[in-house]
């Protein structure tokens, strides 16, 4: 039952998620044939920098279709949208219930860690649907295009994803272990990305160990081969932020 | 009644920060009563319950249920399956229906009673296709009744009842509360500051001020033994004299003293004479007077 309740606590946060996913991913296939038509005009450009080497990096990757959805999808908007999508699903749960439930769900005939894992456990299980949902459809409209993704690209992607977004899910579900609003973890989780990202920016030699490479595949784009220490590495932190929700929960008055 | 308790607290303490919530309240439910606990706003009344449903951990001291400890993680999983609770806000899913809410906590307890559900489901009218967020206050408070009596619970605490009812609504819930105590022999402990209330259906209270058991026992022998003796003295009124096991409150007035005890008058009356009091009333109490006086700060 008490599957059911996070369920109903989270549904409309996950369809929102799965539906900027979706939207989101469907947009940059059905654009391909415009951006492919000015790919040409790109080596002409004379931007010099970090930005003139992004544009032709991507103008260069733009010319495979497994390429283009990397750099626009997995590299760029899944970079911000799966961070804000997992850290919503993250936010809420017994404090930020208030008064509408929380009381009546501590009578219940349930330990708090029980209460803390169903809760973890139902919203990992709708990001993982979220990231091979989003993931799936890529190979699915991709003839809508002309061309084709290969599922296993899809999953693979997926699993970084979800790896990735599992952290910033756990840092939400921390964060409203100790704040009464959804809100508050959802803006600070968001923050920490933001910092996490800018940090990246600036010391370029930790981009590789960063959560955001886990999330965008760049070993799987680059090597075929899932990035198994990034991964693991996202997991040992989600279970020590999850570890730590729950003793904070188990400390908690109400 | 049987006389093993099935709440017990000893020496209860409960810091928030600078605020002393309870301050060494002791207290004993026994089996099978109607216990009613009393105490103005802040008292600790609410915290005191939060703690034996383990919902706030205690500073210090004991509290067990069903001889369970109430801070120790399994032993509160198994005395909320054996306790039914109804908060003093009604606190409920806002989102599900009347039906869905039901259902939702029916799976929760393995000895939950169809009869019963069905039963206070007629009895309260409640619709089972309403959302619980467009209940009325009262209609609220039904369902969270129906869904504490149906549990098939050895214990049920509620966190003042009735509060926000019209007196209809208040005589329908204390009705049906007394019944159900009767058929199912079950134990209540409830919190409240209506003494009319508690005086009404309680058969044994427990008055609390400030985090501390002033008064506590069973109606009829508080009623018994209570009582206030109002002595007049020649000079100034020797109130130390009177402070002994069993008196709950000395006030002094100039050459008047007012004596409240648990104990009957005797005792005191035997004391006055041999400090040669000039003038001795002694006069039966009402729970409200108890109340009044066991909550009072002496000047």
């Amino acid at each position: 039952m008490l599957w059911y309740k996070s369920w109903r606590d989270t549904r409309w946060r996950f369809f929102v998620g799965l539906g900027v996913l979706m939207l989101s991913g469907v947009s940059v296939v059905l654009i391909y044939p415009r951006v492919l038509a000015l790919v040409p005009l790109v080596p002409s450009s004379d931007v010099g920098g970090e930005v003139g080497r992004r544009i032709r990096e991507i103008a260069q990757l733009s010319r495979e279709f497994r390429g283009y959805i990397w750099a626009q999808w997995f590299h760029q908007n899944v970079r911000q949208e799966w961070t804000v999508v997992s850290a919503l699903l993250g936010t809420g749960g017994l404090v930020a219930q208030g008064s509408t439930g929380a009381l009546f769900t501590l009578s219940l005939p349930v330990s708090r860690n029980r209460l803390v894992a169903v809760r973890a456990a139902a919203g990992l299980a709708e990001l993982l649907v979220i990231a091979v949902a989003a993931a799936l459809l890529l190979p699915i409209i991709a003839p809508a295009v002309g061309e084709r993704y290969a599922v296993v690209d899809a999953l693979a992607h997926a699993v970084c994803m979800f790896a990735a977004g599992a952290v910033f899910f756990s840092l939400a579900c921390l964060l409203s272990t100790s704040f009464d609003d959804p809100w508050r973890p959802l803006l600070i989780a968001v923050v920490a990305a933001a910092v996490l990202a800018m940090c990246e920016t600036v010391l370029r030699d930790l981009q590789p160990y960063s959560v955001f490479a886990v999330m965008s595949g760049d070993v799987y784009f680059r090597t075929g081969h899932l990035p198994w220490v990034g991964i693991v590495a996202s997991a040992a932190v989600s279970a020590s932020l999850l570890l730590v929700a729950t003793v904070n929960l188990a400390r908690r008055d109400f | 009644m049987a006389d093993a308790p099935v709440v017990e607290m000893v020496d209860l303490h409960k810091r928030y920060g600078a605020t002393e919530a309870l301050r060494g309240l002791t207290l004993h439910v026994p089996a099978g009563s109607i216990f009613g606990f009393l105490g103005r706003n802040g008292a600790g009344k609410t915290t005191t319950i939060k703690i034996l449903l383990g919902m706030v951990r205690p500073s210090a001291g004991r509290a067990t249920v069903f001889g369970l400890a109430a801070d120790a993680a399994s032993g509160s999983v198994e005395i909320r399956r054996r306790t039914a609770f109804v908060s003093d806000e009604k606190d409920l899913y806002d989102s599900m229906t009347v039906a869905e809410i039901i259902r939702f906590t029916a799976g929760f307890f393995p000895r939950w009673r169809d009869d019963l559900e069905q039963r206070y489901l007629r009895k309260f009218e409640l619709p089972p296709d309403r959302k619980v967020k467009a209940l009325s206050r009262g209609m609220r408070t039904k369902l969270a009744l129906l869904l504490s009596l149906s549990r098939g619970a050895e214990l049920l605490v509620l966190d003042e009842p009735t509060a926000g009812l019209d007196p209809a609504m208040t005589e329908e819930v204390l009705q049906a509360l007394v019944g159900h105590a009767a058929r199912e022999g079950m134990t209540i402990f409830f919190s409240s500051h209506q003494i009319t209330e508690v005086e009404q259906i309680a058969d044994a209270v427990a008055i609390i001020d400030r985090g501390r058991t002033v008064v506590s026992g069973a109606l009829d022998d508080l009623r018994e033994n209570f009582r206030r003796v109002q002595l007049v003295f020649d000079g100034e009124a020797p109130a130390a004299a009177f402070e002994a096991p069993g008196i709950t409150r000395v006030r002094r007035a100039g050459r008047m003293l007012t004596v409240l005890s648990t104990a009957g008058a005797e005792p005191i009356l035997d004391r006055a004479r041999a400090l040669h009091a000039v003038s001795m009333d002694v006069v039966p109490v009402t729970l409200k007077e108890i109340f009044l006086e066991s909550v009072t700060t002496e000047e």
